[in-house]
């Protein structure tokens, strides 16, 4: 598979999302390059967001797919108490456009609210915001190789994990 | 007739071995009406820092317990602070969490002041047919009541009746001193303020920064990355500074930190961390020890979670970051929260110290949630029941003792009492230094 048409594009970001509502982790990493970017900037201020991670804060900014596989770690660990009750998410993802950047590059850009119900407390919360997702054609399959989460109910109620977003 | 009995709420007996905090502290809603009139809106609390309006008409708001604030620097350069309400009909004239402005049109009714507080425009004054009495009062924005700054860190208080802030501060100020003497330039907070929220009592999060007992049993999922991130040397994780520390560690031998208190609530836990690599400072160690003394500068590297009384934390341990507590209900509180920096550190050491930070401080980090969900599951717990006496503040009760000790020496600390600690000691009753702090504040309600 090389060309991926708006259509075949769209449903790649659903089956992320699927797999991050089934907390299935290890197809969810195999989604992404060993070098990917994962960056969920901050607010500066009441409109801006930041812009350079290396020198403003990111709520989650993590150069290498390894750090992702951390955070599962600990999430599967059964040592965080924020984690062993997992909450139960669904993802809905729309406005979805695409754009082939080069033959082996396609940004994506789409909006997303993903609802979170924290069983342990019996809490939902509604997350939304945009993401940005840059693929990559890799030995013939389309990997995650940049992914922006653009947060914008930023006053985070508790916690948020990867799936949440 | 005073609604509460202090004795039902606080058992402090130093005589008998006993100190215990009553449940109700962080449940009992008219306790906390009673704590927001007089620990928030009756001392000094933490407004923020200097940098935070650096230039001539720069502002941020916020809020001092339930008051909203302004603190703006003027165009004479003098930083000022107001509530932050227009007095005709009490809107809150400026919605902007910061930005830089000569004049405040308040959106209603349209009266203007300038950056110094001054009302510049009383809408249609003139066919107002307004009374001489109206003529004769202060139409400006109400300065709060005290308002100053140490190094750079900006404390007010909207009751006038309250102690210089150098005496609110006291030995404090020499922590202060070791976060601002980092660099030359002073502090800044890195762009990016991350703002959470957890549904229990704001004394969870008070304590919970002086806590060294739940670290190994809260975070051992983190602990755990750190382990492995440490075996493995590769490029793409980052360094922990606490990794390479073994204060916290069960195996650990000898003095691992301690505890002080001091007057007015502000309490310290401190663990030895080594001159290393592994933090964000190093590039500047040798300076510092030129500049400062060894003593001192190794001081300036060791983990030092400060509370000032009631709502500032700094923890400088896995990064360096600043907290400010709001409580907003018995069983919700704001949490602020930024990574504080030496200025014109190196782009490297700052990039480094982002990174460090990120992971362990932030709500969408691997530390954290766990602190927060404890918090919101002690809340539960904090229901009125038979026995309403709580056992946390116990630990290390008979290893306190009076005054300081050669720790606290090396860098002039005169704290009213401290405890030295080997890593599993992890004192506890640093905590009475808050509830006697908070009594203080409260003793207008406190039979």
């Amino acid at each position: 598979m090389t060309a991926l048409g708006p259509t075949e594009a769209a449903a790649f970001l659903y089956r992320e999302a699927l797999l991050l509502d089934r907390l299935d982790f290890d197809p969810w990493l195999a989604l992404y390059t060993n070098d990917c970017v994962f960056w969920m900037p901050a607010w500066r201020d009441d409109g801006t967001q930041t812009e350079d991670p290396d020198s403003e804060l990111s709520l989650i900014y993590y150069r290498g797919r390894r750090n992702l596989e951390d955070r599962v770690k600990r999430i599967r660990s059964g040592f965080s108490v924020a984690s062993n009750e997992m909450p139960r998410v669904a993802h809905m993802i729309g406005n979805v456009l695409s754009e082939q950047v080069d033959d082996a590059t396609i940004r994506l850009d789409s909006s997303f609210i993903v609802n979170v119900q924290h069983v342990r407390i019996n809490r939902t919360h509604a997350y939304f915001g945009r993401y940005e997702h840059d693929l990559r054609l890799i030995d013939g399959e389309w990997k995650i190789a940049r992914k922006v989460i653009r947060l914008m109910n930023d006053v985070v109620p508790t916690m948020l994990d990867v799936y949440g977003i | 007739m005073k609604p509460f009995i202090l004795r039902d709420l606080v058992d402090d007996r130093p005589m008998d071995g006993v100190f215990r905090v009553n449940r109700a502290l962080f449940r009992d809603p008219a306790l906390f009406e009673l704590e927001m009139k007089h620990v928030f809106e009756g001392g000094w609390v933490f407004v923020g820092l200097s940098t935070q309006a650096e230039r001539p008409h720069d502002y941020f708001t916020g809020f001092i317990g339930r008051v909203p604030i302004i603190v703006s620097r003027n165009g004479d350069n003098t930083l000022q602070c107001f509530v932050n309400a227009c007095p005709h009909k009490g809107v809150r004239l400026v919605r902007k969490l910061c930005g830089n402005a000569r004049r405040h049109t308040c959106p209603y009714h349209g009266w203007t002041f300038d950056s110094a507080g001054a009302n510049r425009n009383i809408k249609w004054q003139k066919s107002g047919c307004y009374s001489e009495a109206f003529d004769a009062e202060n139409h400006d924005l109400a300065a709060v009541a005290r308002f100053g700054e140490y190094r750079g860190f900006l404390f007010a208080s909207l009751n006038a009746d309250v102690p210089s802030l150098e005496d609110h501060l006291g030995e404090a100020r020499k922590l202060l001193d070791l976060l601002a003497d980092k660099s030359p330039d002073g502090l800044e907070l890195v762009p990016g303020r991350v703002c959470f929220t957890y549904e229990a009592n704001w004394k969870m999060q008070l304590e919970n920064c002086a806590d060294q007992y739940h670290f190994t049993s809260t975070h051992p999922s983190y602990i755990r990355i750190l382990e492995q991130r440490a075996s493995e040397e590769t490029r793409e994780v980052v360094r922990s500074s606490i990794g390479a520390a073994d204060f916290w560690q069960e195996t650990a031998q000898g003095v691992s930190g301690g505890t002080m208190t001091f007057d007015h609530g502000h309490v310290l836990n401190w663990g030895v961390m080594p001159v290393s690599s592994a933090n964000a400072d190093f590039e500047r160690a040798e300076q510092l020890a030129r500049a400062f003394g060894e003593a001192r500068r190794n001081w300036m590297f060791n983990m030092r979670n400060l509370t000032v009384f009631p709502n500032m934390q700094i923890a400088e341990n896995a990064s360096s970051q600043l907290r400010v507590i709001r409580p907003l209900a018995p069983d919700l509180t704001e949490m602020q929260t930024w990574c504080i920096a030496p200025r014109n550190e190196s782009a490297e050491a700052r990039t480094f110290r982002i990174r460090q930070y990120e992971d362990f401080f932030n709500p969408t980090g691997m530390a954290t949630p766990d602190d927060t969900v404890c918090y919101e599951e002690a809340q539960l717990g904090m229901a009125e029941q038979e026995r309403p006496w709580l056992q946390g503040h116990a630990r290390g009760l008979m290893a306190s003792v009076e005054g300081g000790n050669s720790y606290a020496d090396m860098i002039d600390l005169k704290p009213v009492r401290s405890v030295v600690a080997d890593a599993q000691l992890c004192d506890e009753s640093l905590f009475a230094g808050y509830y006697r702090a908070w009594a203080t504040r409260m003793a207008e309600v406190l039979a």
